[in-house]
């Protein structure tokens, strides 16, 4: 490792802290612009019969009589400890919460990578296999994926799977088929950008002189394909692959309302209904964690994909965009 | 709901191989054309629903309840006897005037960031770029749920926050062709022959970096759509009778025994964007 | 990769015991007899699709939901039953007695009954009880029982079996109380934990039929018998042990989906089903229940100090401008039941004055005449150039609420009011109109257990909720309103509440549409024995499942 690189990462980290933290502060900010909080909304209701003076030591008790700069500061410093609060909706510690439903949305963000990888290599490969005049259709697929509401999907697929076919039960959708169904609702979308930058790179390569050369020499469509094509056009997908990782868990706000899963995005649904605000920025925060977390990782794996980057870029997301810019338009 | 990112991203406009020589063409290519006509259609139905279907959205014949699709009643009639299609056909100006409203909003905000960050530079650029950085790392449909609970769910905040989740992409997208336009041999010229910083930027920064950004603003208008309706879908949209396409979906859900409740509507939200994404692509001259 | 891993493992673990549960609830049904007797075999586990689980578990914060009252009538004991017609009769409390005038009560309670942690359930746990009900934590977060007795002084425990409990004022509302859904029974250990702790399920320990067996925040609450139950309510006529297995209450938020799945036969009752939907279940060979609380008609309070119900006149041709019979044809089954007066008609003191709220649209006419609105062109009325108007705000509470709204607006039209309908979501409805003094009128779904609740909320006296904008100007309300807070027997009350109920009805202040059932049970018709409590509660204690 040598200085420079170390220098490098540094910056990075620094860098991922500051927009962690960051998040964390816009969603207060967003949340807060209002008046009105669910609590003191709640106790006022006269049908609970509370006293005044019972609602102002509530209140008190989550803290929301402070001003709100007071209740940003002493969210910020709880935060800066590690410590997420307690859910204004639940009381169960917020960390607790995520926890319990985390694994539920990792299951199906993953599940639904799998679909959206799998998809995009098929389609990929299946434009370098056809002869042209058939590759319309497979060409039209991303734009088509793209064009679909993901909540369409995921009702398609439940009428027709669950409802008629019966492949699986609505009231028990973490089950192994109701979880790759929410996985196809989730990852057809995210299929579509996949497909068309490994198409367009896979596209790219293949008229390069090194491809000519080695289809002159006999070398199999498959061998040319997998040993020499795809790991140049790989390149842009895992930058795109990066990128996505955050829409997955947008996403998931809607298919695992759909398919009734609890999970992170149900957990978004329910707080941003009770504006439960401790709980948002949790998971922002949690988003934002994981989005720097992969990019990072990202630009780590960019210089092994590309021999041509053999330092590592300075303002590395500058430069990835512009390569996914060049790579990814057809 | 996926891809505001990655799809704008893709969308840039690069030179094109095959664009071009299609352009020159005489006539566009045959799904062009139909695209244009579907997108023609939606405009209609926006501008004059009353002259597309003589019947009330608001008020059904109760008798006629969930009806299929027929001669009558092209969409079916949903659960209050009112016609689907009537409902879509009324519901277009709203699913596509909060569409434009959230495009504007991404173009103007994220455009204007992007411009001072690049045109500026220094430590203007810094800190909007960590900002940037921030809206960039939120998911943009977690941001949009999150300020539309903050604004309150009405169809305009949806249209709002869609905006403001698309922001980032447009400022990105800005800055950097805002970088590319001033280091470029002509807008040296201009500065060397005295002109004033806000005579090259109105005179050649922005026209050029403009380009690059209405062809965005195109996509992401279809995108908007989708993130809309997604909103809608979750209930973040106006109370009914309104009948913005993704509120008609979310409201057909409920009933799985007439499923052209759902498929209507989703049917023309599919070939709007789809039309939209087409004739984006056909404009950008890259296919 | 770990956490996938286990994740899957305990999918698969569940779903195994699902389908070991599945044969064994046949079995468990085909080999109990009829009747909810004690001679009912055990077994059985019900599913129950419910809406929501609302927000929190501590358990005086959430005693009183629809939601979370479901599970907390099996898990926990009270010291009184009420029933459904608001008749109380023992259950923990084995017998009580009253001073003269109300102020101080006597509870003796049934010996040998344990929370489920093997706790004693004694006087000494009823006096922690009685505390924490009446005053809660609120600097903890944990909430006082709002509606109970404000009155309260303080309870003692004269021995083991013993609880006395003093007032301030007389409070003849207090043994119903006790059997209020907010009134349950939880062991002082739980009383002392922290709200965090409290809002976690599996540490809220009862005395009831049932234990949590299991719970997922946002999913699903297990429920499983508990063995050594002996304390029963004997209303119910059972005190052993329940009959069923296990009660599982799963989440499902889509009312289609829940019925859908009740069809199908793989859930055993459905939550909350649309009035639409209810014919079409019945078809099926499915059971409806359609449980009455006790407490207010559904209807509207108008508010006397905002126009333009200042005149009496006004109010009085918008009460009978309201043709209810349309309402119950159009929005609901013939299981919905019309209105008598302002209370349930299950309300023991509920008298009917159905005929102070006729429709008739002739006389909401001339009414309307003689208080000066004149129709215009397009049969607005109008005064001083200021048109009839009336703003409904349907009540989110209520599914039906907005059709119902939809219907009056037609039919206020009729006569010449200009109305408006503005519809709110539960967050926004809470900000805007709920508590708002100067809306012009408010959509009651509300229940109480005791009849003495409306006094305290018809005024502004004493902390009220000045209901109908007059504060203290009705002197025939404060009338009224004082003869039934401070009544110290029965009749005399029930003669304060009928007077109170004809007074309110012929001004105009509270305006009737239909009795409310604000839970809606559709069940599998193999369930039997189900009990409805005073708050349309169903109760599995006594209920199991036919082959």
């Amino acid at each position: 490792m040598d200085r420079g690189y170390l220098g490098f990462a540094a910056r990075r980290v620094g860098q991922a802290l500051v927009v962690v933290l960051l998040a964390y502060v816009v969603t207060f900010v967003v949340i807060s612009v209002l008046p009105g909080d669910p609590v003191t909304n709640t106790l006022r209701n006269p049908e609970n019969g509370f006293t005044e003076a019972d609602v102002a030591r509530i209140v008190a008790y989550y803290g929301l009589d402070q001003p709100v700069l007071v209740q940003l500061w002493e969210s910020l410093s709880r935060f800066a400890t590690g410590d997420l609060g307690v859910s204004l909706r639940s009381n169960l510690p917020v960390s607790q919460t995520i926890g319990d439903v985390l694994g539920s949305t990792a299951v199906l963000a993953a599940a639904a990578l799998a679909v959206a990888v799998a998809l995009a290599v098929l389609i990929a490969f299946g434009t370098q296999y056809l002869p042209v005049r058939a590759q319309g259709v497979l060409r039209a697929l991303p734009s088509l994926f793209l064009s679909v509401p993901n909540f369409v999907i995921g009702l398609v697929l439940i009428h027709v799977f669950a409802l008629q076919l019966g492949l699986f039960r609505v009231i028990y959708p973490d089950s192994a088929w109701a979880t790759s169904f929410a996985a196809l609702a989730l990852g057809i979308p995210v299929s579509a950008q996949l497909a068309e930058v490994l198409t367009a790179g896979l596209d790219h390569e293949s008229r390069q002189e090194y491809a000519s050369v080695a289809r002159s020499r006999g070398l199999g469509r498959t061998r040319l394909l997998l040993r020499h094509l795809l790991r140049p056009s790989s390149l842009p997908v895992v930058t795109v692959l990066a990128l996505t990782v955050g829409e997955l868990l947008g996403g998931a706000l809607i298919t695992e309302t759909i398919f009734g899963r609890t999970g992170i995005g149900s957990l978004v649904e329910s707080s941003v209904t009770t504006q439960d605000l401790p709980v948002l920025q949790a998971v922002v925060s949690l988003a934002a964690v994981v989005f720097v977390v992969v990019n990072l990782v990202a630009d780590l794996v960019h210089p092994l994909l590309d021999p041509r980057v053999r330092k590592p870029p300075t303002r590395p997301s500058a430069e990835r965009e512009v390569l996914a810019q060049e790579v990814s338009t057809p | 709901m996926s891809g505001t990112v990655t799809a704008v991203r893709a969308a840039a406009p690069a030179p094109g191989r095959r664009g071009p020589r299609r352009r020159g063409a005489a006539l566009p290519p045959p799904t062009v054309v139909l695209s244009l006509i579907v997108l023609a259609v939606v405009v209609a139905w926006s501008l004059a629903p009353g002259l597309f279907t003589g019947q009330d959205p608001v008020a059904g014949v109760t008798s006629q309840k969930l009806l299929g699709p027929s001669a009558a009643h092209w969409f079916g009639t949903d659960h209050l006897g009112r016609d689907v299609f009537a409902r879509v056909v009324h519901g277009t100006a709203s699913s596509v005037s909060s569409a434009l409203v959230a495009v504007v909003i991404g173009v103007v905000v994220g455009g204007a960031v992007g411009l001072l960050a690049g045109f500026l530079g220094g430590l203007v650029d810094v800190v909007l770029a960590r900002v940037v950085d921030v809206l960039l790392a939120i998911p943009s449909f977690l941001l949009a749920v999150i300020v539309v609970s903050s604004l309150g769910f009405r169809t305009i905040n949806a249209a709002v926050a869609t905006g403001v989740s698309a922001v980032a992409v447009f400022a990105r997208v800005m800055r950097s062709e805002v970088i590319r336009t001033r280091r470029s041999v002509f807008v040296e010229a201009s500065f060397l022959q005295g002109g004033s910083r806000t005579h090259v930027l109105l005179r050649h920064v922005l026209p050029n970096a403009s380009r690059t950004v209405l062809a965005l603003a195109v996509l992401q208008f279809g995108l908007s759509i989708l993130v809309i309706a997604g909103l809608a879908f979750l209930g973040y949209g106006d109370p009914p009778p309104a009948s913005d396409w993704g509120l008609l979906v979310s409201a057909g859900k409920d009933y799985p025994t007439a499923p052209w409740l759902v498929y209507a509507p989703a049917a023309v939200t599919i070939a709007t964007v789809l039309s939209v994404n087409r004739t984006s692509r056909w404009l950008r001259g890259t296919g | 990769m770990s956490t996938d891993n286990t994740s899957r493992r305990t999918v698969l673990t569940a779903l195994g015991a699902v389908a070991a549960a599945a044969p064994l609830a046949a079995c468990g049904g085909a080999a109990s007899g009829s009747g909810a007797g004690e001679g009912a075999q055990a077994g059985g586990d019900v599913v129950f699709l419910i809406d929501s689980l609302g927000d929190t578990w501590i358990p005086n914060n959430s005693a009183i939901s629809s939601f979370q009252g479901n599970v907390w009538g099996h898990v926990t004991d009270k010291l009184v039953h009420v029933d459904a017609d608001g008749q109380v009769s023992p259950w923990i409390a084995e017998r009580w007695e009253q001073n003269a005038d109300a102020t101080e009560f006597t509870l003796h309670l049934k010996s040998g009954v344990t929370f489920s942690d093997g706790t004693a359930l004694d006087a000494e746990a009823v006096v922690a009880n009685l505390d924490h009900w009446a005053r809660g934590r609120p600097e903890a977060g944990i909430n006082p029982i709002g509606l109970f007795p404000k009155t309260y002084a303080a309870a003692s425990a004269a021995d083991a079996t013993t609880v006395v409990v003093e007032f301030d004022a007389p409070t003849l509302g207090f043994i119903p109380t006790l059997g209020y859904h907010g009134s349950i029974l939880v062991s002082p250990a739980t009383i002392a934990l922290s709200a965090e702790q409290q809002a976690d399920l599996s540490q809220d320990i009862g005395s009831g039929p049932y234990v949590v067996r299991s719970w997922k925040e946002g999913d699903n609450v297990v429920l499983a018998r508990r063995e050594d139950y002996a304390w029963g309510p004997q209303a119910l006529g059972r005190t052993g042990p329940a009959t069923l297995d296990s009660i599982t209450y799963k989440i499902v938020k889509e009312s289609s989906l829940r019925t859908a799945t009740l069809q199908s036969g793989q859930a055993d009752v459905a939550y909350n089903a649309t009035p639409q939907e209810l014919a079409s279940l019945q078809e099926a060979g499915l059971e409806v229940a359609v449980p009455r609380y006790l407490g207010f008609a559904h209807g509207y309070r108008l508010n006397a100090s905002v126009a333009p119900f200042q005149d009496v006149r006004v109010r009085q041709a918008f009460q009978h401008a309201i043709d209810r019979e349309e309402i119950l044809s159009t929005v609901y089954t013939p299981d919905w039941q019309a209105a008598q007066s302002f209370l349930q008609s299950n309300v023991p003191e509920a008298t009917d004055h159905s005929a102070e709220f006729a429709f008739d649209a002739a006389l909401a006419g001339r009414l309307l005449d003689q208080a000066g609105w004149v129709p215009g062109a397009d049969g607005k009325r109008a005064k001083d150039g200021q048109p009839l108007a009336v703003t409904l705000y349907p009540n989110p509470y209520l599914v039906t609420s907005q059709a119902i709204d939809e219907l009056v607006a037609q039919q206020l039209g009729a006569v010449g009011f200009t109305v408006d309908l503005q519809l709110y979501d539960v967050v926004t409805y809470g900000e805007r109109v709920t508590g708002n003094k100067t809306l012009s009128n408010y959509e009651v779904t509300r229940s109480f257990i005791d009849v003495g609740t409306v006094a305290s909320i018809l005024t502004s006296a004493n902390g009220g909720e000045d209901w109908f904008g007059l504060g203290e100007g009705d002197e025939t309300l404060n009338q009224l309103r004082d003869a039934v807070a401070g009544a110290v027997d029965l009749d005399t009350r029930a003669a304060a509440v009928d007077q109170l109920q004809q007074h309110v009805l012929e001004q105009g202040l509270y305006v009737p549409l239909e009795q409310i059932v604000q839970r809606i049970y559709a069940q599998t018709a193999r369930l039997k024995g189900v009990t409805y409590n005073g708050v349309a509660y169903a109760n599995y204690y006594t209920a199991h499942l036919d082959g």
